[in-house]
């Protein structure tokens, strides 16, 4: 199969062409590092349901194993297939062909040798408390230094863009390429490098967290939802003209909601009110992006369509499960309901609906979407992107809805069942799709030489 | 918004305005914060902890406890913290003034151990607990935290003396200007 498609080389375009090894680099780096954090993931499962499993050693506690998960999960997988995903996407848009692409490719590089040093760090015990920021503290410059090498491209391509149309995902790649470095930079300063004193750590690290998640990976992602629904579908974006209401309301408010994650907790109550204020304000971007999107879909039987389109297949569900997690985070900012479920499964569950099933699945089916333009080939299998598909939506159901049951369950309890069983099958669920798609992605990846040079052409 | 530096500087400022809203005005408030006497001319607290315990805090964060413990105690009405007899006060600001890392944690599968110091009776508990666990706790035993001599008994380690200083070193038993333990 793959030979007749990839005879067709000429039809990668010359802007695809030019961005091909960067993105390549990326979206092979981020799988492996998906299927290490998906290892990751079973074995902390598993050490819930069976708490002596690989307990006689320091290097495997539930803790260090859970902080590289989490680190490879996010640095790994996440933020380099968004790499990717951003310069595919500013390329296409702006139509920009990279001259240099030897620098994203140094920047990747440097990124995914940090980030395995960082692991590797600490995985021997040398680590930090704060979520996301565990890594030495060395780390973080060359990791920084590395993302600029990386993440820049987008906004060269912007800047140079030959006309003046611009496109609402855009501005999110921009923004959320922005964020992250500055976060970053503010954070390790504030906690690791000169810390502030007492409870002023837990509030940057609020901060700081959530703009990562959701200025950096969701704004990311949300480029993406608006790139293929509009491509996919063929439509125009529906009421349009809200969409930068939307872009702007979402970085303004997204990034005064840290305090609402501390709701009870030793930090000044007007602070909090703060956070719940910006997480209400929320609403706002939730509901201009949701009527963006299925507005878009919506008519004419568009919901129907998009589900026997892979790559919009992938992108819906993440679209709702972006509307969902960002509407639970509303609802629960309130003090009451949050202190039902503070602590609990409850949170665990909707920061996966945030970073798995609303960002990592749009991530999923821009993969779908992209790999085949730069490939000039097809999926081996679409088997094994159905067996992803229903793995990976399952899976994350399941450990969603087990864990919000959960975590509501355990208010007003005061012992600790933790129900691991759902979990540990989320996970392998989790696992045996991530595979699928590692399968089907690097077949795809490495088959495209071979015709052509039996061909010798 | 076609501008590149447009949407740059619209970014910053959004940035610049939570950092400037949340980061600095809480620094304003919660920067100059010092230890306080419970009552006049009393000891000022949190006490100063002692050097092993700061030893333990590095053992406890290496181990990666913040996973499942959280250190602290919401006030009664938001949670039931209080009720669960993790500390008789919900704990303040004050009370992390001196840690060198902070570790409030965000998730429980463990008990929250902000006043872990005052409830635990003595070192050999908490050392038979790190030890071997108990049944049915999610926790598991930190064994390797001991070595057992040659007449069957099991030595803890530096690093378990450490944790166990550090654990101990743990408490909001007294009261602070903000919340005051009840007469």
């Amino acid at each position: 199969m793959s030979q007749e498609h990839s005879s067709s080389r000429s039809s990668v375009s010359r802007i695809d062409a030019s961005v091909s090894l960067p993105v390549r680099l990326f979206i092979i780096s981020s799988i492996l590092w998906l299927l290490v954090a998906s290892v990751l993931s079973l074995i902390v499962a598993l050490k819930l349901q069976v708490p002596s499993f690989l307990s006689d050693c320091a290097w495997f506690t539930y803790g260090r194993l859970e902080v590289l998960q989490r680190n490879a999960f996010i640095y790994g997988w996440a933020s380099n297939a968004l790499f990717a995903l951003n310069l595919w996407i500013m390329s296409s848009l702006a139509r920009f062909e990279l001259k240099s692409s030897w620098l994203p490719v140094l920047g990747g590089l440097v990124w995914n040798l940090t980030l395995t040093y960082g692991l590797i760090q600490v995985l021997l015990g040398q680590l930090n408390g704060f979520a996301l920021l565990e890594m030495p503290k060395e780390v973080a410059p060359a990791m920084v230094v590395a993302f600029l090498f990386a993440a820049l491209w987008p906004a060269v391509a912007f800047a140079r863009r030959p006309t003046g149309n611009v496109f609402v995902s855009q501005w999110y790649i921009i923004g959320a390429t922005f964020v992250f470095p500055v976060i970053t930079v503010v954070a390790q300063l504030m906690l690791l490098w000169c810390p502030t004193l007492g409870v002023m750590q837990a509030l940057v690290h609020s901060w700081f967290y959530q703009n990562l998640i959701l200025l950096w990976l969701g704004g990311s992602a949300l480029s993406a939802i608006y790139y293929f629904i509009a491509k996919e579908s063929g439509r125009t974006i529906s009421a349009y003209y809200l969409a930068t209401v939307g872009f702007w309301t979402y970085f303004l408010f997204a990034s005064w909601t840290g305090p609402a994650t501390l709701l009870g907790a030793p930090i000044p109550v007007w602070l909090q009110s703060v956070g719940v204020v910006a997480a209400l304000m929320m609403l706002v971007p939730i509901v201009i992006t949701a009527v963006n999107f299925f507005g878009t879909l919506a008519p004419r039987s568009g919901i129907a369509q998009s589900w026997n389109n892979t790559t919009l297949r992938f992108v819906l569900v993440g679209t709702v499960s972006f509307i969902v997690s960002a509407l639970l985070s509303v609802v629960f900012s309130t003090r009451s309901l949050n202190a039902l479920v503070r602590f609990t499964e409850f949170t665990q569950a909707q920061e996966h609906l945030a970073v798995y099933s609303f960002v990592s699945m749009v991530i999923f089916g821009a993969a779908y979407y992209i790999l085949p333009r730069l490939t000039g080939s097809f999926w081996p299998s679409a088997k094994l992107v159905h067996l992803h598909f229903w793995a990976s939506t399952l899976g994350s159901l399941l450990f969603v809805v087990a864990g919000l049951n959960h975590g509501w369950a355990a208010h007003g309890r005061t012992d600790f069942a933790v129900s691991a069983l759902p979990g540990l099958v989320a996970a392998a669920l989790l696992f045996v799709g991530h595979f699928a798609f590692a399968l089907n992605a690097f077949g795809m990846l490495t088959a495209e030489e071979a015709p052509s040079s039996r061909r010798s052409y | 918004m076609k501008n590149l530096n447009l949407i740059l500087a619209g970014v910053f400022f959004t940035l610049a305005a939570s950092f400037g809203g949340l980061l600095l005005s809480g620094q304003v408030q919660l920067g100059q914060l010092n230890r306080a006497p419970a009552e006049e001319g009393g000891p000022l607290f949190p006490a100063k902890e002692p050097g092993l315990a700061i030893q333990g805090r590095q053992v406890y964060i290496s181990l990666g406890c913040v996973a499942c413990h959280t250190q602290q105690v919401r006030p009664a009405g938001q949670g039931n913290d209080i009720a669960r007899g993790w500390a008789a006060r919900p704990s303040v600001a004050r009370d992390y003034i001196l840690q060198s890392q902070v570790l409030i944690g965000s998730h429980r599968l463990g008990p929250d151990l902000v006043n872990y110091g005052a409830r635990v009776k003595s070192d050999d508990e908490l050392h038979t607990y790190l030890r071997t666990s108990v049944a049915g706790s999610v926790m598991p035993a930190y064994g390797f935290l001991y070595t057992q001599s040659k007449d069957g008994s099991f030595r803890p380690t530096e690093d378990a003396v450490a944790l166990v200083a550090y654990l101990k070193s743990l408490k909001i038993d007294y009261s602070s200007p903000e919340a005051k333990l009840k007469q």
